[in-house]
Parts: C-alpha cells; structure tokens; sequence
C-alpha cells in the first residue's frame, strides 16, 4: 500500500467535489431541506383538528369539563347542538363531536363518567388528539372537584420527559439516516461513472493496487461524509433542538462509523451495476427496506416476529439503536447494549471494505 | 534493461463464452520500434492490447512485458496506455488530470512537457469537459505519456481526431521511438500503417501476416496495402 498513490485518489475526489456544485448542494443542503421538513412537520402542526362539544348536562360538570376542552392546546374545540353533529362529521367540517348528556353529572356522582365521543373515524391520525383532550380535560376535572372522584396518576419518566416528542424519537434516528443514505448514493454513482468513463481501466493498468483505491475512495468520501455528519448533528441539536442526552462526540463517532459503511457498501455495490441506472435501482432494494426494519419508524419489538429475525440482521438496526440509545437514554460506552450496536456497525463497516476490495476485480473474466 | 523483446506474446487465447476473441497468437514487439497492429473491427486488437497489460487473463498462453511475466503491477508504472475512447475525469482540468495520472504511476511527471507536445498549454487550466473532441484526445494521449513509459499501447488514438492533427501525433511518436520507447498501436486506417516499421496483421484473434510495409506489400503481391491487407484476411477466411 502506498500512501503516496492512496493520496492521489483522495484529493482528486475532493478536487472533482470541488468542482461539481451540484452534488455538494446535495450533500449539505438536502439533509438541512429533509431534517427541516420533519421537524416542521413533526412540532409545526398548528391545525388542531375541529371537534365539536354539545353539553347537555343539567348538572355543572358538563360545563367545567366542555370549558377546560375549549381551552386545550390539543384540538380546537367549538360548541354545536347534538342535532348538527352527524352531519358536520360527514361534510368533513368536524373529525369528532364530543356529548355530555342530561344526566352526566348525576351518573359522575355515582362513579360513572360517561361522556359519548362521535369519531369521524376514516383518519386514524386526527383521533388520538381528541382522546388524549378529552383524557386531559376529565383529569383536570377530578383535580377541580375532589368531592366528586379521585383521579390523581403519578407520572414519572424513565427517559425523555413531558415534552419529549415524535421528532426527538425521530430525530436521533434520521440523523445516522440522512447520512447513510445520500453518502451511499454518491459514493456509488461516483464509482461507476469512473468504470463508464473508462478511467477505471486506466487506473487498472496502473500500477495501482485494488486495496489503494478502495482505500483512496474512502478516505476522500469520508472527508465530505464527515463534514456532513457535523452539519446534520449541529443543525438537529441547536436549531431543532432534537433532544440529546449523550455525549455529542459519541453521536458523531457513530455517524462516522455509518458514513464509512455506506462508502464502502457504495464500493462494493457498484461492481454488481452496469450503469448509473442500475446502480439507482439498488436505492429501493437495499436502502427502503432497511429503512421500514430497522426500528426508525416501527419499533422493531413491534414487528411481526419472522420480520424480527431480518431487522436483527440488518446493520441500519444497531445504528439507530445506538443513536437513540446515546441521545435518548444517555448511554454511553459502559453500556452493553450500545457496546453491540457499535460493535455490529463496526464489524459491517470492515465487511464491507474487505467485501469491496475483493470484488474490485482488474482483469475481466 | 536489455530484454530481447519490449513485449512478447506468446500463443495466447482468450475466449468469452463462445467468442474466440485470441486465437493461439504469438506476437513480438522489438525495443524501440513502432509496430502497427492492424485488423477490421472484432478482430481482437483490443483484447490483445488488453491482454498485454494484464487487464484480460489469457486462458492460455503466456505475456511478457518489459521482462516481466504479466501480470505484474509494477511494472505498469512504465508502460502507458491509451484507451480508444478519450478516458478522462471531465471535472477535472486537463493539468489536474496529468496530475493524477503521474501521481499513480509513482512519478513526479513532466507535466509541462507533456503539455508542450500536445500543445494543449493554452488549456492546461480548462476543465476537460469543455474541451473539443481533438483536444480531449490530445490530453488522454498526455496522460498516457506523462509518467515517462518506455512502452506505449495505443488502441487507436487517431479516431476521431482529424488529419492534421493525425500528422502531429505520428510526428510525436516518431520522436519518442527515436529517444527509445516501444510504441504499440493498433488502427484500421491504412495511411497510419504505412508509418510503422513493422506491421501485424489480425483478424479473427489470430496474426495473419508480419513484416514491414514493404514486405507485407510483396507477400500479398500488390504495391497497395490496403489491398494486401485484404487479400492476406481473405486468404485467412477461405
């Protein structure tokens, strides 16, 4: 191996990257657009579904419970009569109507709450807000009354905390994501337009070892994916705040190891494609289903137990173990679990280096 | 440094599939000399020129290059090679592609120089993309000159690249031959054969016929080759 014709490797990429503005765009402003998008997708939904609240009640209670749902954060609450409810639902202009009958104060003092919810029920995604108002507003009344009924739950969080959201769990996971998948795609589409622009048959009959150019290709993609890795780390953490609990050097020396990964699993794909084409086509055979296993959206303790076995095999799996395991939880290297996980990567980032030095092969046939 | 031949191929055959692309041939190139591979399109210069730099394994048969049984990575370091298609990084400038291509054979380079006998130094900071056909061919022939080889392989290298120019690259390679260095080129074009000093004619991956010019001419009895070149691969077909 010498370092000499290694380095010849690695600054002509950077000097090509230089040059190609377009690609760079891709590298630092598309990770900036996709973490932007899910963190205003996520935090920005400031349209509270329509539910309709229609009291009844000749009791108080009904009143207490309809004001404290007005005011919820969760829905956007108006008061409609029981004989509108049915067909609001239907033109779309209501997801839910909540009713408090004649006789819900009365039942309450005998120990049942019974208000009736009418679900619009065709978007599974806009109920959740109206339960989780109603729950709030139903806690708040106990709290109010503590003549009528005890309800006083205790909450305690391991991790996270009241504010955790759907973005912090996201978040960590997306971070390593982001990476993996556009260094991938660079680093392959890089590394077959050298075998169609016929340059790699040069570099194959130079004195140029399989090792020094698998190894040259890693060094300069890295350079750009670690450059990357920071920009994806610092835009999450001071601009959208992803909750972090972790060691913000271990979050990046994880994404390092997944950055490695994919140029070398770009490497060593590309020798399995003829053209920029196929190599494209490798997008929706290795990256989606790694993406849907491996526990970024679905818990893989969710999944249906024969897809467990395949999530366990998939390295995207302990990457985003160990990034939730360090930004969520806190874990640091004294930890079993994030031990596995940065060990899996590891051991599939030499895989497949090894993977790509064996197939580069430099005589056809 | 003395070898007997620059290069020697030595009854070598190559197959794909059910393709015999090398048929048993057996081919020396002198030190020094210029010698002219020609043959119609398919007739296996390619995967000769291929096979010579290690890049096509022979099914059987034996190359020797500079010395050295191929393949063998060093010893690539003072062979040039210049593709059929100009094989150049477009993004790149042609003095940054000179460059690397020194910079991976283990030399410092005569990148200047290189650039003098191309005539491409008004360009040398011109990304290649932006270059004419001819100029991009001009530059991929630098590459393969930058890093001082003693053997050149040129598959080609006038395709595409217009008459006068044509003139200027024989011009060069005379040079070169003269200061010591083994050419190899292939061609389909006539006018360029009658530039070398020895002639190998190929045709369904087998050497047909050898010689000068001259002698190529009085084996096919005729005073045009072209038509010797013909008449010796329409023997070959019978």
């Amino acid at each position: 191996m010498s370092g000499h014709r290694v380095a010849a490797i690695t600054s002509r990429l950077l000097h090509q990257f230089r040059r190609d503005r377009r690609t760079l765009a891709l590298l630092f402003v598309a990770p900036i657009v996709i973490l932007g998008l899910l963190g205003y997708l996520i935090r920005g939904s400031a349209s509270a579904p329509n539910v309709g609240v229609a009291n009844q009640d000749q009791g108080t209670l009904g009143a207490t419970i309809a004001s404290s749902l007005e005011h919820s954060s969760k829905i956007s609450a108006t008061a409609i009569s029981v004989s509108d409810g049915n067909a609001r639902l239907k033109d779309g202009s209501l997801v839910a109507y909540i009713v408090f009958p004649t006789d819900f104060s009365q039942r309450a003092i005998q120990g049942a709450i019974a208000p009736e919810v009418h679900l619009e029920g065709s978007q599974p995604g806009s109920q959740a807000p109206v339960l989780q108002a109603l729950q709030d507003a139903l806690a708040s009344l106990a709290a109010a009354s503590p003549s009528a009924i005890r309800f006083q739950p205790k909450v305690t969080y391991l991790y996270g905390g009241p504010d955790f959201d759907q973005l912090d769990y996201f978040g960590a996971a997306f971070i390593g994501l982001i990476v993996f998948f556009l260094v991938f795609v660079i680093t392959i589409v890089s590394f077959l337009r050298e075998r169609s622009q016929g340059t790699l048959e040069r570099l194959m009959a130079s004195p140029l070892r399989r090792g020094e150019i698998v190894v040259g290709y890693m060094l300069g993609f890295t350079v750009i994916a670690l450059v990357q890795a920071a920009e994806v780390l610092v835009f999450s953490l001071a601009v959208l705040k992803v909750h972090n609990q972790g060691n913000v050097l271990l979050i990046f020396g994880l994404e390092a190891l997944m950055a490695i990964s994919a140029v070398n699993l770009g490497v060593f794909l590309s020798m399995f494609a003829r053209t920029e084409f196929q190599a494209v086509q490798f997008i929706p055979l290795v990256i989606v289903p790694q993406v849907l296993l491996s526990g970024i959206l679905f818990p893989v303790s969710t999944e249906p137990k024969p897809l467990q076995y395949l999530s366990d095999v998939l390295p995207l799996t302990y990457a985003v173990n160990g990034l939730r395991d360090i930004m969520v939880k806190g874990a640091d290297l004294t930890w079993s679990s994030l031990q596995l996980d940065v060990g899996v990567v590891a051991g599939f980032c030499v895989l497949v280096i090894v993977a790509g030095i064996a197939t580069l092969r430099r005589r056809i046939a | 440094m003395s070898e007997a031949f620059a290069v020697d191929v030595d009854n070598v055959a190559k197959s794909f599939g059910t393709l015999r692309a090398l048929d048993g041939i057996t081919l020396r190139v002198r030190p020094g000399e210029i010698y002219g591979l020609l043959g119609p399109n398919g007739a296996g210069k390619t995967t000769l020129i291929r096979a010579i730099v290690g890049l096509v394994a022979p099914d059987s048969g034996i190359v020797t290059v500079l010395g050295r049984r191929m393949p063998d990575l060093d010893i690539l370091g003072r062979v040039g090679y210049m593709t059929q298609q100009a094989a150049l990084y477009p993004d790149l400038s042609v003095e940054e592609n000179l460059h690397f291509f020194a910079a991976i054979s283990g030399a410092d380079g005569n990148v200047t120089e290189v650039l003098k006998t191309v005539e491409l130094e008004q360009r040398r900071n011109s990304v290649v993309a932006t270059l004419s056909g001819g100029m991009r061919q001009r530059c991929s022939l630098a590459c393969a000159l930058v890093h001082r080889p003693r053997l050149l392989l040129l598959d080609e290298p006038t395709v595409g690249v217009d008459p006068q120019l044509r003139v200027q690259f024989w011009d060069h390679f005379r040079e070169m031959a003269a200061a010591g260095t083994t050419i190899l080129v292939s061609s389909h074009v006539m006018d360029e054969a009658e530039r070398c000093q020895r002639l190998g004619l190929i045709r369904f991956g087998k050497l047909l016929g050898e010689g000068t010019p001259n002698e190529v001419r009085a084996a096919a009895g005729t005073n045009n080759l072209e038509e010797a070149f013909l008449k010796l691969s329409g023997r070959a077909s019978e």
